[in-house]
């Protein structure tokens, strides 16, 4: 039994460990603003340059969603149109196996 | 890893536009050589292209308190290499920069050459050459799905320590700094993806053996007798 779900066992495992060392570091370093790695990355080339962050201008136009909440909503969306096709195509692929197509 | 809108000069934008170009054009054919010859293929494509989406959309805190996303590249790397690979990472990557202005048209073709190219071409890389190893198949999946996040992190200081090269100590220096913003982050990231991307692969090898052994996975031998194991 332990030996047919040792990935299943392993993926919560790693999920436990993940939340724990979070829960660590966002408790031991005061100063953790969880601040996303890409904005990080922009402010230390505007610090390498001296040039401040918002002289920096896009080269193309770009849309920029009009708020956090929804560009959180898009980002959502992302994930829940990758999650409908990977959903839509197991439960396929189940249904043939069942039917003994597989 | 994505190069925001404008934070790139405008020659390195091209240089790696002209570097992702012939790429993606590899990885075009590829895909229709790869889909006329087995229709099957389409769903698996589906399955890879699906996790970029959710994977790439997920801002997970790491320990190092900051947040960066996985990628989820990896296993469509070991399935169908890193050009076809390249095709389904500029198709989530320009949808971030139409919707969300998460990266940007400028900077497409270098957070291309990252995210869809040389990550994935690193873990194709570990993949082939582990695949006829003695080593597990599951750890060789899980080492490429890892290598392949990871790099992806690694070209993109590169990419920015060219262009923005520190004033004592130059590109290298420079290198160092991104770095210690991008890859640090990303350890536990790649680990946490690379073992979902393990439990994912176990799902497919145990309802579509079938068309990774037409692929070329991995030995039909060995598809099978873990097939029956897991």
């Amino acid at each position: 039994m332990l030996r047919k779900y040792r990935f299943e066992i392993l993926v919560i495992i790693a999920i436990l460990a993940f939340c724990i060392l979070f829960l660590y570091t966002s408790s031991v370093i005061g100063h953790a603003g969880f601040a996303g790695s890409d904005d990080v990355g922009s402010s230390q080339i505007s610090k390498i340059t001296g040039i401040p962050e918002e002289n920096f201008h896009p080269l193309i136009w770009q849309w920029v969603p009009p708020s956090a909440e929804i560009e959180s909503a898009l980002f959502a969306l992302q994930a829940a149109l990758g999650g409908i096709i990977v959903g839509w195509i197991f439960g396929y692929w189940k249904g043939l196996k069942d039917q003994g197509k597989g | 890893m994505h190069i925001m809108e404008g934070f790139l000069p405008w020659q390195w934008c091209l240089i790696w536009w002209l570097v992702a170009l012939p790429c993606l054009a590899l990885g075009v054919y590829q895909l229709k050589k790869v889909l006329a010859q087995d229709r099957e293929a389409l769903p698996l494509l589906g399955i890879c292209g699906g996790f970029v989406f959710i994977l790439s959309s997920l801002k997970l805190p790491s320990v190092t308190g900051s947040c960066s996303h996985p990628t989820g590249t990896g296993l469509s790397s070991i399935f169908f290499g890193p050009w076809i690979t390249s095709v389904i990472g500029v198709i989530v990557l320009l949808f971030q920069a139409l919707f969300l202005a998460h990266g940007g048209l400028s900077t497409l073709g270098a957070n291309t050459v990252s995210m869809g190219i040389a990550g994935p071409l690193a873990g194709w890389c570990i993949y082939r050459g582990l695949r006829d190893t003695k080593v597990s198949m599951f750890i060789t999946v899980f080492l490429a799905c890892a290598f392949a996040d990871l790099f992806t992190y690694v070209v993109t200081s590169l990419e920015l320590a060219l262009a923005y090269p520190a004033q004592v100590g130059g590109v290298g220096s420079s290198f160092v700094v991104f770095m210690g913003i991008f890859a640090v982050t990303q350890v536990p990231l790649a680990i946490l993806e690379s073992v979902i991307l393990v439990l994912v692969f176990k799902y497919i090898v145990q309802l579509r053996p079938g068309i990774l052994i037409r692929l070329k996975v991995f030995p039909e031998t060995t598809i099978m007798a873990t097939r029956s194991d897991a």
